[in-house]
């Protein structure tokens, strides 16, 4: 009972966000500034998960909300909340600065690497099943492929930064975490 | 066979999704996620699975300061000069419109396909699809944007060369008749690039309404208004 009233008033909430991001699409600024208000903290504590600098975690800040600013209208809310869609885009961004800053005076070629911006990258479907289920799906891994898939989600660690941090061979990782995500799939698909 | 073959594709849209990937494969993911819907769907779909993750990051306050910052970037948005800039390249580009024809019966693109009509007895009249012929200044890129407003599809095809500098993006904005450009997204490389509207865009697409493609950098405008130079411009008719 408890927990249903506590559902509803984060599906509420949720509504509102998707309200705001609707407004945000058509330009108005007032919106935007009330969408930084309720989400800027948990946005930026998701920068400073990946990036652990707060100077740079808030210039990914600035970052996520110019590109909300710019591409509101990309939100579908019949697809995933407004929060979900915006802690993707946090998460992405921050990612994006965290390959920038790991090859310094990178060449072009690495430069080339981030995504190019293709739109596909801001879609996200989600499903009201999908919290529930995944603690349980985690779980049924093993360890590692839990530690890792974790790390990759939390710290924006890539294949090659994951297999030099276990010492082990490139392959081997990729093994392990790609076994991981189709038993995962598999859970979660149950 | 096809199963690896299925299992190979997943397990790269969720590695994709989760960032794993560098180098060739992530080139490779990311130009797959642009060409192929479906794929880009399975990409889709593990952000959504992976979500419920961000539960367990705490929430910290930021400086006071970044609201200042972020009003400063994004409060010049939509009235700079480049709207000024944009309309004037409309006006150009109107007379060209006519000679674009032909290349958009060229493409075939000119009708979508329809989704399956539905045997629904209650119906709002069909919105038209749309046509807009884009051209670059010197005429060595035309794009044909097609909308269907039915099925909120996008489809732009690209004849000629489009510049393929790796320091910037082609961003496509849409400028409802009187109001200011929004973005529709960046531009992947190729000669066809197909899109599904969210309804807060799709609303924008009417007839009379301008599409332009601008240069800006890589992932596109910082400041949700263009900031580069407009590369090509039309606006939208009934095909």
């Amino acid at each position: 009972m408890e927990r249903q009233v506590q559902l509803r008033v984060e599906a509420r909430g949720n509504d509102e966000l998707g309200r705001l991001l609707a407004a945000v699409a058509r330009g108005e600024q007032g919106a935007l500034r009330d969408l930084y208000r309720r989400t800027s903290a948990k946005l930026y504590g998701i920068c400073l998960r990946v990036l652990a600098d707060e100077g740079e975690a808030q210039d990914v800040l600035q970052e996520i909300f110019t590109t909300a600013w710019a591409k509101a209208g990309l939100f579908d809310p019949a697809k995933a909340s407004a929060m979900t869609w915006l802690s993707v885009l946090a998460r992405n961004k921050a990612i994006d600065r965290l390959r920038v800053r790991r090859t310094p005076g990178a060449p072009l070629d690495e430069a080339n690497e981030l995504p190019s911006g293709d739109l596909s990258q801001f879609e996200v479907l989600e499903q009201a099943e999908d919290a529930r289920r995944l603690r349980d799906c985690l779980d049924q891994l093993d360890e590692r492929a839990r530690a890792m898939i974790r790390s990759a989600f939390f710290d924006g660690a890539s294949y090659p930064e994951l297999a030099s941090r276990e010492k082990v061979p490139l392959p081997t990782m990729k093994s392990w975490i790609r076994r991981g995500l189709l038993r995962l799939r598999g859970c979660l698909e149950r | 066979m096809t199963d690896e073959f299925e299992n190979d594709r997943e397990a790269l849209a969720a590695e994709h999704a989760l960032q794993l990937l560098r180098g060739d494969e992530l080139r490779q993911a990311s130009a797959l996620a642009g060409s192929d819907p479906g794929f880009a769907r399975e990409v889709a779909r593990w952000r959504g699975r992976l979500a419920p993750l961000f539960g367990e990051v705490e929430a910290v306050d930021p400086p006071d300061a970044m609201w200042t910052r972020i009003e400063q970037a994004t409060a010049s948005a939509g009235n700079s000069s480049n709207v000024v800039m944009l309309r004037r390249s409309r006006a150009r580009w109107r007379g060209f419109a006519a000679g674009m024809t032909a290349l958009a019966a060229a493409f075939g693109l000119i009708l979508l396909e329809r989704p399956p009509q539905q045997p629904v007895a209650v119906q709002r009249p069909a919105a038209p699809p749309l046509v807009a012929m884009l051209g670059d200044t010197d005429k060595n890129m035309k794009v044909v944007a097609s909308w269907d407003p039915a099925s909120r599809r996008l489809v732009l095809a690209v004849a000629g060369d489009m510049p393929a500098d790796p320091s910037h993006a082609h961003e496509l904005w849409v400028i409802p008749e009187g109001g200011k450009p929004r973005s529709l997204g960046t531009m992947a490389a190729g000669k066809q690039m197909h899109m599904r509207l969210a309804d807060a865009l799709a609303q924008l697409l009417q007839q009379g309404a301008t599409i332009a493609i601008s240069v800006e950098p890589p992932g596109g405008s910082p400041t949700g208004a263009p900031t580069g130079p407009v590369v090509a411009s039309g606006s939208l008719d009934k095909a």
